[in-house]
């Protein structure tokens, strides 16, 4: 029966569902956890990467460039940053099209985009795929970190159906109930970046499927701002920075797995 | 009355020793009636590279923000900074695309390429890219900015001789200038930092 | 021979602008308004081609608004500031360019900072302390040269303006009696008498 009406994506079931979505969203199910935690002075974010392996050339996340492998986490504006769960393909796809977008908004208006705005300009296109153009929607849920003057820090989720929302702290991808519920155990208001740190390295280590924890199987990301300009500075942490800061917090695991990234 | 003189302004850069300086006059006009006196005419594109835009001030602007966000777009997607050489083809391509219906500004470009190299580079308003080895000047003083250039350029300059040599250069070509002038902004690329100063010329 | 006047004080922002609606040598109307209030924090003052200027400015005043219902927040002046001037440098090389010169006055309530901008039709841009468009700008930014003080009450901010108008209508051989007043601060834009 169901075969009938998930062919396409414009077609509703008789119960009054869009199959493709549903699909969608359980493909990001399966994708590496992206963790999200707004911070009074600053947004974290963790995640999870899947690609990783002893013959993964991972030579040009080390230097150059602003940090990070480029799997999951992306800056996405100087003021926002972005972290993905999902069809790869189809993320690096919208990473391009944020990018270009923020930087529209930068030309027409001589200002960073607010980040709501940019969400919003995301699950537009997004949205669009729900209802016209190609065969299916992109599989790809986002976590959007961003500063802007008119709400401060901010923190937003879209997914594929084009919905978008703001959070204290979210969690998409696998195990992301998991993960959810710890953050609300954990979550307190006034929480700072710092702490903030912790509680993303920390749930993290609970939720992730592996038993190692080091830079082969985490990107990390923060976003605070500059003390001295005042402007926000996004920071994505380098392979050797997320060992160190897995080292700070007592969560390096040693075993045979972490000693092939050398 | 030329459009290229309708606003005003001029833009000189120098080649020295490990290091590049670009300057320019700060005056917007609405051809004998000065509008502004602290218009910038040059943008920093990386922390080693400035783009200098004399020309029609609307096109001035239009241009600061069309670069920045070709260059954004490059930073972001090649994960490095752009080098002088390839951002002075960028100009030059983005001035071609509009060749029957041009922007009017000739830029001058100045920076430090790999290994510090000074380069320095101008076009016309179509894009046809000059690579001088000494200086390069454009705007409403060129012609004048050209002779004092030639008296005062020596090759290998220190920094603080550069800066010294640029702002006479820029100050003695500026004040015989009815369209340039009100004081004058300069920049001084090194290694290891930008040294800016603002001058003040005969402000009037 | 229209005429309009800005000028930046402490905490505030005022634009002047004459009244005169004129076809050739033929004063139509001596009330106009040319003075649009775009945002509750940003006013519009424009001069030049007949029809082109109301035009541009309701295109303005529209778009700024649907920016407002659409996205819950109201444009910054400079914000708003760069996307007016987008428009006009676009039109500059459209088929008919539209020919309007702008004063435009706002107060940005996240820094509490009062904004001038000095836009001509070519979309010159430049964010000034007091500026002038038409035959006033020959005669007014010499007196505001001497006068103008970004730390002025509002009191002395008027006094300026009016310095500025009274030197127009002593030696511009046309007059122009009747002057439209309104200052933006944090309270938002309101008229003045003068």
């Amino acid at each position: 029966m169901a075969r009938r009406y998930d062919s396409r994506t414009t077609i509703f079931s008789p119960e009054g569902r869009l199959y493709q979505i549903e699909y969608a969203m359980e493909a990001i199910s399966h994708a590496g956890t992206v963790l999200g935690i707004l911070a009074k002075d600053g947004v974290v974010l963790a995640a999870e990467k899947k690609v990783t392996g002893k013959l993964l050339d991972l030579s040009g996340a080390k230097e150059g460039g602003y940090g990070g492998s480029g799997e999951k986490i992306f800056l996405l504006n100087s003021n926002v940053i972005g972290g993905v769960a999902g069809i790869t393909a189809d993320a690096n796809s919208l990473v391009n099209y944020a990018r270009t977008a923020a930087q529209r908004h930068l030309f027409s208006y001589n200002e960073d985009i607010p980040v709501e705005q940019l969400a919003q300009r995301l699950c537009n296109l997004k949205q669009g795929y729900t209802q016209f153009g190609g065969l299916r929607p992109f599989g790809v849920s986002i976590l959007y970190a961003g500063f802007d003057p008119h709400y401060q820090f901010q923190l937003y989720h879209s997914d594929p159906s084009g919905n978008y929302s703001g959070w204290k702290a979210t969690c998409i991808g696998a195990n992301n109930g998991t993960a959810q519920s710890l953050l609300k155990q954990d979550y307190k208001d006034e929480i700072t970046v710092e702490e903030a740190v912790g509680l993303a390295m920390k749930v993290m280590s609970k939720t992730m499927d592996s038993t190692t924890l080091g830079s082969e199987k985490l990107e990390f990301a923060t976003l605070t701002l500059d003390a001295t300009t005042g402007e926000p500075k996004a920071k994505i942490y380098r392979p050797a920075e997320v060992d160190a800061l897995l080292e700070k917090h007592g969560l390096r695991k040693k075993d045979e797995d972490t000693e092939m990234k050398s | 009355m030329s459009i290229m003189s309708y606003n005003g302004g001029s833009v000189v850069a120098m080649v020295g020793k490990n290091c590049v300086a670009i300057a320019s006059d700060l005056r917007l006009g609405s051809q004998a009636l000065t509008v502004a006196t602290d218009f910038q005419k040059i943008f920093p594109v990386t922390d080693r590279i400035f783009l200098g835009l004399p020309g029609l001030a609307t096109d001035v602007l239009t241009l600061k923000e069309r670069f920045r966000f070709r260059v954004n777009m490059y930073t972001i997607k090649e994960e490095r900074e752009i080098e002088p050489e390839t951002f002075a083809h960028l100009v030059s391509s983005t001035l071609y695309e509009r060749r029957f219906g041009p922007y009017f500004v000739e830029p001058v470009i100045a920076g430090l390429g790999k290994d510090n190299k000074p380069f320095i580079a101008a076009t016309d308003l179509i894009g046809c890219l000059t690579l001088p080895k000494d200086f390069a000047v454009s705007g409403t003083a060129s012609d004048k900015m050209f002779g004092v250039a030639e008296g005062l350029w020596e090759p290998d300059l220190e920094p603080e001789d550069l800066f010294e040599t640029i702002s006479q250069t820029l100050m003695n070509a500026v004040d015989r200038d009815a369209y340039s002038g009100w004081g004058a902004i300069v920049h001084v690329i090194t290694p290891d930092k930008v040294i800016t100063r603002t001058l003040k010329s005969r402000m009037d | 021979m229209e005429c309009s006047f800005g000028l930046v004080g402490k905490g505030y922002t005022l634009i002047a602008s004459d009244t005169n609606s004129a076809r050739s040598i033929v004063k139509m109307k001596n009330d106009e308004d040319k003075i649009k209030v775009l945002t509750p924090h940003l006013c519009m003052a424009y001069s030049g081609e007949a029809g082109d200027t109301v035009q541009f400015a309701e295109y303005v005043e529209r778009n700024l608004r649907l920016h407002q219902i659409r996205h819950y927040t109201e444009l910054r002046p400079p914000s708003s500031a760069a996307w007016i001037r987008r428009v006009l440098a676009d039109s500059l090389r459209s088929r008919k360019p539209y020919q309007v010169n702008l004063l435009l006055g706002g107060y940005d309530t996240s820094d509490d900072t009062p904004h001038l901008y000095w836009i001509d039709y070519l979309g010159t841009m430049a964010k000034v302390p007091f500026a002038a468009h038409g035959y006033g700008a020959y005669f007014a930014l010499s007196t505001l040269d001497r006068y103008h003080d970004p730390t002025a009450d509002l009191e002395q901010g008027l006094e300026t303006l009016k310095r500025c108008i009274e030197e127009v209508q002593k030696r511009l051989i046309v007059g122009l009696p009747k002057w439209n007043v309104k200052i933006i601060d944090q309270d938002g834009v309101r008229e003045l008498e003068i």
